[in-house]
């Protein structure tokens, strides 16, 4: 899966241009996260990853093929979206008819639906929810419905939308499951998240989106090492990395671990 | 100071569910405190917001058990409305709290002071200063339907906040929002506890609870595990045991054979000491 924009803009009215610009190639299977605040633009960009959203100016070419020559709902058998509202995504009577209705659509055989369907209830922790009504499921489950729904069209490409939104300790734990376990499969992860802790501990490639441009692309470490402009662009890192920075460490850290290793190393280079 | 809140062995199942959602929970909330519940998914944290509007039992149906007094007041003998001028609650989806029917912004936030009778000089008024402080006074003519999540998070705060109510329930109300958004949602709490308003908030951000809570209560499967001041909550060792972590700062003060820190600040000024 390659994922390439050229010069990407998209302006929501004339006046208004939400992506302004954006070159960037996405491929392999490194789960990539995005970030940035609130209206930098993320929606807007992965929305035109399947052709929610068309480009204004400039290209999106999904595996060498411009966006522009399928629809949506073709572009959906390659690149699932998990919308960041479920309410938005969901409106079947229940999780089971959920999870059946993207691959019938598509064509898949039976058993083979039959099949997905169980296992993508066990991967999602809905096994025992499958005949429930989607509004009936707590909010945490309705994401998790949400993302069973895209991940069984078996899509080369899912695009997470705020995952993290609400979720505990468990429903974190049970993301990062799904995340290892398609990036297993070959699949390209990319999720917009706010909770730096979930981005620090499970994306090796960081995005950062400010004003409807890619501020920064790079590695975990090398993101969050730019201190000024990570707070021009009103990121907050995560609290270990706030402590290290706070307390003079050079190296950038996100675990206890990893600032114990920092803060020995630097006790010894000063002893 | 008073308790303006007074939960007493409140127990509730909703209606055609197995298991109790909240079981023989007790505790008050002193008048102009800043009170945390915190617990794992469907622990019962929202289940106790609900109840403590009035929401349970007057719109969710089930078997109750137990009381609940606001300000004095049996929530159960009392209406939603009549609450709603002590209490006001933020809800976790900002989508559930919208009324679905104002065409604007400015007339969502009117919306709860259209209903209580509220002269409109005062209304516009009201409007306006929750509009700017909010920082939604650029969006007041747009409809509340095409805002973005955090747009719609913010109308749904100040929609709550415009009663001026005297205790502010904030379930997980800054989830659609940026660190920096909700820090400036957490400022204006802030500055209303200081004011005097009571707020319970229910959050999953650890570090967020530590810095604004004066009391803590872990919520693990309907029952109270544990309650307290933040730093004897969080430095319990027990506490993981409820699927809750405590802020990062515990652990890492912990492993560093530091003594327990549970806020920013004063975690650096003692790592610092470490490295001088």
């Amino acid at each position: 899966m390659r994922i390439e924009l050229k010069g990407l803009e998209h302006a929501y009215s004339k006046t208004d241009k939400a992506l302004d610009g954006v070159d960037l190639v996405l491929e392999g299977s490194e789960p990539v996260a995005i970030i940035g605040q609130n209206g930098a633009g993320k929606t807007t960009l992965v929305k035109h990853f399947n052709g929610i959203l068309r480009p204004t100016g400039g290209s999106v070419e999904i595996n060498g093929v411009d966006i522009n020559t399928r629809s949506t709902a073709e572009w959906s058998r390659e690149v699932g979206y998990v919308f960041q509202n479920p309410d938005d995504q969901l409106f079947l009577e229940s999780v089971r008819k959920e999870f059946e209705f993207g691959p019938r659509q598509i064509g898949m055989d039976a058993d083979t639906i039959a099949r997905r369907v169980n296992e993508v209830a066990e991967l999602t922790g809905l096994s025992k929810k499958l005949d429930v009504h989607p509004f009936d499921l707590t909010p945490t489950e309705k994401k998790f419905c949400t993302i069973g729904a895209v991940i069984m069209m078996d899509p080369a490409a899912v695009i997470f939308d705020e995952p993290t939104c609400g979720q505990d300790r468990s429903g974190n734990a049970r993301l990062k499951t799904i995340i290892e376990r398609l990036r297993g499969q070959g699949k390209l992860c990319i999720t917009i998240s706010h909770d730096m802790k979930f981005v620090t501990a499970n994306f090796s490639r960081v995005i950062v989106m400010c004003h409807g441009t890619v501020l920064l692309d790079g590695s975990v470490n090398e993101v969050f090492a730019q201190t000024d402009i990570l707070r021009r662009s009103f990121i907050t890192p995560p609290p270990i990395t706030r402590v290290a920075q706070g307390a003079g460490l050079k190296e950038t850290v996100f675990t206890v671990p990893a600032f114990i290793n920092a803060i020995t190393k630097e006790r010894n280079h000063h002893g | 100071m008073s308790a303006i809140v007074h939960v007493e062995d409140f127990s509730f199942k909703y209606r055609d569910t197995k298991r109790r959602a909240v079981k023989h929970v007790s505790f008050d909330v002193e008048e102009g405190s800043c009170f945390a519940i915190i617990g794992a998914n469907g622990s019962g944290k929202s289940t106790l917001c609900n109840a403590l509007v009035g929401l349970i039992p007057h719109y969710f149906v089930g078997a109750r058990a137990g009381r609940i007094l606001i300000d004095g007041v049996d929530v159960a003998e009392s209406t939603i409305a009549e609450l709603s001028n002590t209490i006001g609650l933020v809800f976790q989806n900002p989508f559930n709290q919208l009324s679905y029917t104002a065409g604007t912004v400015a007339e969502e936030l009117a919306y709860g002071l259209g209903n209580h009778g509220v002269a409109r000089e005062l209304m516009i008024e009201r409007v306006e200063a929750v509009a700017k402080l909010m920082r939604i006074d650029h969006i007041l003519d747009k409809n509340p339907l095409e805002l973005s999540g955090g747009q719609v998070q913010r109308v749904a705060f100040g929609s709550t906040f415009i009663m001026e109510p005297r205790v502010l329930v904030l379930d997980e109300c800054t989830t659609q929002l940026d660190p920096l958004g909700a820090s400036e949602i957490f400022d204006i709490v802030k500055q209303l506890n200081a004011d005097g308003v009571t707020v319970i908030m229910v959050d999953h951000d650890m570090e967020r609870v530590a810095q604004y809570a004066d009391t803590v209560m872990v919520l693990d499967r309907g029952s109270v595990a544990a309650i307290g001041a933040p730093y004897e909550v969080f430095a319990d060792p027990e506490l993981e045991s409820h699927g809750v972590q405590p802020p990062d700062y515990v652990p890492l003060t912990r492993a560093l054979g530091l003594p327990i820190e549970i806020r920013e600040e004063p975690t650096i000024a003692a790592v610092k000491e470490v490295l001088a």
